[in-house]
């Protein structure tokens, strides 16, 4: 028997997933919605401590995030049980997927309980090196990731064959709708094994990812000891187990269920359901005492810490990561990145941005960026280029590692600058009257010469790469954008009147 | 007026109403609101009636190639797109699509130029060829450079076909025309420009010729075409024709030549000359029955 007090949390946990899911599809022209699409991330304090100590500073979108953390510090975690999306998913395919028989054996846990107070050390002692890799693990960022490029092109894929049949059940149009077009994200297949891996990790213990890795969930651990929301046991107890076993955290040691370890309970209620009704929860003092808390040794946890900082040195002395110190003059940020090394350290990778772009320009990065700029947005102009009315990805970055900017400063953004490969050029190479650049360009840099060549006028050139990207050459382009890696502003030209 | 009889043989052709009556094959209307400018040019032609009959299906080729405002005359003009959509219901039109593939993302293109909402506010719909699926590939047997294109399959279908340019200074070619704004029913027109630009141009016409031709010369682009903004003149006139060719000869001269200073000579435009060529209009203006008309 499912209690009403269930009913109504997984319909919460049901109705917080499908929010989500609505926001990031919100995330779209036009983005008029009142409430702010990246609402979850903003709403997320282990990205609201993390950007403060990577960029120093608090970013004024994220301060919902700490009345969040405040709420959890007082009334305990409601968040993980309640409205987590990430959660809702995991505790949707635990039960539909793995029945309790079909779990290995129970083990005793408290050795990788701690691993995730490892990780979420590490992760600071990362965050203080300006590195910011454990985004990655972070459940807002990664289920929105995942929805955004594991599934939002699979999403589209099919509503594309779907849309030629529904049209024939409508007798009352004539006419043929065009289906959008097809995003493509590179990464989508990487992201997508992640994310199942981590469910399927339930086989081995319900909510494997909340209990052992979740950096958020352990943020609240941390926090929320002195919580007075509490449970209590009456004397009816007669040692059953059945709490214990139901615990979908394994806060409740099964020797003795009376106690419970109230700084990892997510406030599920399940325990309630008890046979002799024995369990209840109500306000009550904070006690800092608790059942079997995870035993982090002082080596344990300097030993994460240096793991941590030596981490973060390895990856900044990478190779990989000087090609992201603007040597890789194809690594084009969008409108309004801040400067690089800023902006890997305060970029999620939650892919808002990638979803909101209208022309699908925005690609993740898998290592072009290095390793600390995994899954940061760049500018692929041969599959997307930059539209000029725009200033979306700036308007959905939680983080502001992009800037909101007006459509006029957009305009005057200059990300990179075109040049042209005369020996490809239809043009140059072929005399052809071809012209597609300068007829496509918005900023009026590609003029054409006298033989009606084109020509790109640097200081007008934005780096938009509609250029790029409607260059009729097959295969790359015959006008390609480089950027410096510094964004800088051009000056604006005089408008020219009738 | 010099037209071929029956010069469309594929599949997907239609015999045009381009013989029927009417006192002149071009009407030039001059000053008046963009609503009269429309009546005045297209009754001389005899009517919208002659072109549109009850029940029939109506596109419109429109020019919302970019996201640009109404005023900086890159897209055409909002309020002569409404009334020609309406003048085609009141003759009895079921149903009318405004049709473009824009380059610019269509929904930036739809918004800025305000031609959405006003296509919108009198019932018609409009589309972008954003999506592959809107496409047909079909032959052009009479084209000289172009063997095969993928056309929007409604511009193919419908039972009236008209086309509405917008006359625009065009780097590449020059101008952009009634003949040029059938790029815009093409899937690949970058494509396009890698045979030869103008002889496609041409070519395209030959797959379905328009039942009529309005042009949108109430404000032209006459410099940094056709994307702009750039300048732009007030002509304050709207063409009707049946001739494609005939007003883009009208039109050409709008524009100044950049090396001589005067007005285009209609076979200065190559792709007006080509489709000459092809047999799809008359290019000398003496041939041709106009007619001026005053609009208020």
């Amino acid at each position: 028997m499912t209690g009403k007090i269930q009913v109504v949390r997984r319909t919460l946990q049901a109705a917080s997933f499908f929010f989500l899911l609505y926001l990031i599809l919100q995330a779209a022209f036009p983005l008029e919605v009142k409430i702010p699409v990246d609402l979850y991330l903003r709403l997320d304090p282990f990205i609201g401590m993390v950007t403060l100590l990577t960029q120093g500073e608090v970013i004024v979108r994220m301060l919902p995030a700490f009345a969040v953390l405040l709420l959890v510090i007082i009334f305990g975690n409601f968040f993980c049980g309640w409205f987590c999306p990430m959660g809702a998913t995991i505790d949707f395919f635990d039960r539909i997927l793995f029945r309790e028989k079909k779990r290995t054996q129970p083990f005793n846990d408290q050795p990788i309980r701690r691993f995730r107070y490892g990780v979420f050390v590490f992760s600071l002692a990362s965050g203080l090196m300006g590195l910011q890799v454990l985004y990655l693990l972070d459940p807002i960022s990664l289920i929105t990731r995942t929805l955004v490029i594991a599934f939002y092109p699979p999403g589209v894929y099919i509503y594309n064959h779907l849309l030629p049949e529904i049209q024939r059940f409508l007798p009352k149009n004539p006419f043929i709708l065009p289906t959008p077009k097809l995003p493509v994200f590179k990464v989508n297949l990487l992201i997508f094994l992640f994310f199942s891996a981590i469910l399927a990790l339930g086989v081995v213990r319900k909510r494997f990812w909340c209990r052992y890795l979740c950096p958020l969930g352990t943020l609240f651990s941390l926090t929320s000891r002195l919580r007075i929301v509490r449970r209590a046991v009456s004397e009816d107890c007669i040692q059953c187990g059945k709490c214990s076993k139901e615990c979908s955290i394994g806060a409740i040691p099964a020797e003795a269920p009376q106690q419970y370890r109230q700084q990892d309970c997510i406030s599920c209620f399940q325990c309630r359901e008890c046979p002799p009704k024995a369990v209840s929860f109500g306000f009550a003092l904070p006690r800092w005492k608790t059942a079997e808390g995870v035993s982090l040794s002082r080596r344990y946890v300097v030993g994460s810490l240096a793991f941590g900082f030596l981490s973060a040195l390895a990856i900044k002395t990478n190779p990989l990561q000087t090609e992201s110190g603007l040597k890789n003059s194809r690594l084009i940020r969008p409108p309004g990145a801040l400067p690089e090394k800023k902006f890997v350290s305060a970029c999620t990778g939650c892919g808002e941005c990638l979803k909101v772009c209208p022309n699908n320009a925005l690609q993740s990065t898998f290592l072009e960026a290095g390793l600390a700029g995994l899954y940061t947005p760049r500018l692929v102009p041969r599959i997307g280029y930059c539209e000029e009315f725009c200033n979306f990805c700036g308007r959905v970055c939680p983080t502001a590692a992009l800037q909101v900017l007006s459509i006029d400063e957009k305009r005057l953004i200059q990300m990179g600058v075109a040049h042209i490969d005369k020996t490809r050029c239809l043009a140059y190479d072929q005399d052809k009257i071809c012209l597609v650049c300068n007829e496509q360009c918005s900023y009026h840099a590609i003029v054409g010469d006298e033989k009606k060549r084109p020509i790109v006028k640097e200081e007008k050139c934005t780096g938009c790469g509609i250029c790029e990207n409607k260059c009729p050459v097959d295969g790359e382009s015959a006008i390609i954008v480089h950027t410096s890696g510094v964004q800088k502003k051009i000056k604006p030209e005089a408008e020219t009147k009738a | 007026m010099a037209l071929p009889k029956m010069f469309f043989l594929g599949v997907h052709s239609r015999p045009s109403m381009a013989y029927a009556a009417g006192d002149a094959d071009l009407v030039i209307a001059q000053q008046g609101t963009p609503t009269q400018l429309l009546q005045a040019a297209i009754a001389p032609l005899g009517g919208m009636g002659r072109f549109v009959k009850k029940g029939q299906r109506v596109v419109i080729k429109a020019n919302i190639a970019w996201a640009r405002t109404p005023d900086q005359a890159c897209t055409n003009n909002p309020e002569l797109l409404s009334s020609l959509i309406k003048m085609c219901y009141q003759a009895g039109a079921k149903r009318v699509a405004i049709w473009d593939h824009t380059c610019d993302n269509y929904q930036f293109c739809f918004s800025r130029s305000g031609l959405k909402k006003v296509t919108q506010e009198a019932g018609a719909d409009i589309f972008s060829g954003h999506g592959r699926n809107v496409y047909k590939q079909v032959e052009v047997p009479k084209g000289k450079k172009l063997k095969t294109v993928e056309i929007i399959q409604d511009v193919l279908d419908t039972d009236v076909f008209i086309n509405f340019p917008i006359p625009k200074q065009h780097f590449a070619t020059e101008l952009t025309l009634g003949l040029k704004n059938f790029i815009g029913i093409v899937w690949d027109m970058e494509q396009l420009h890698k045979i030869d630009l103008h002889q496609c141009i041409a070519d395209l016409s030959t797959i379905r010729r328009p039942d009529l031709v309005i042009v949108d010369a109430i404000r032209i682009l006459t410099t940094n075409g056709p994307k702009g903004p750039g300048k732009t003149e007030d002509i304050g006139e709207v063409l009707a024709s049946t001739d494609i060719v005939a007003v883009d000869a009208y039109a050409a001269a709008y524009f100044k030549h950049p090396k001589t200073g005067k007005p285009f000579k209609p076979a200065e435009i190559r792709f007006v000359k080509n489709a000459y060529d092809l047999g799809l209009g008359e290019i000398n203006l003496s041939k041709v029955r106009m007619k001026k008309v005053k609009a208020a």
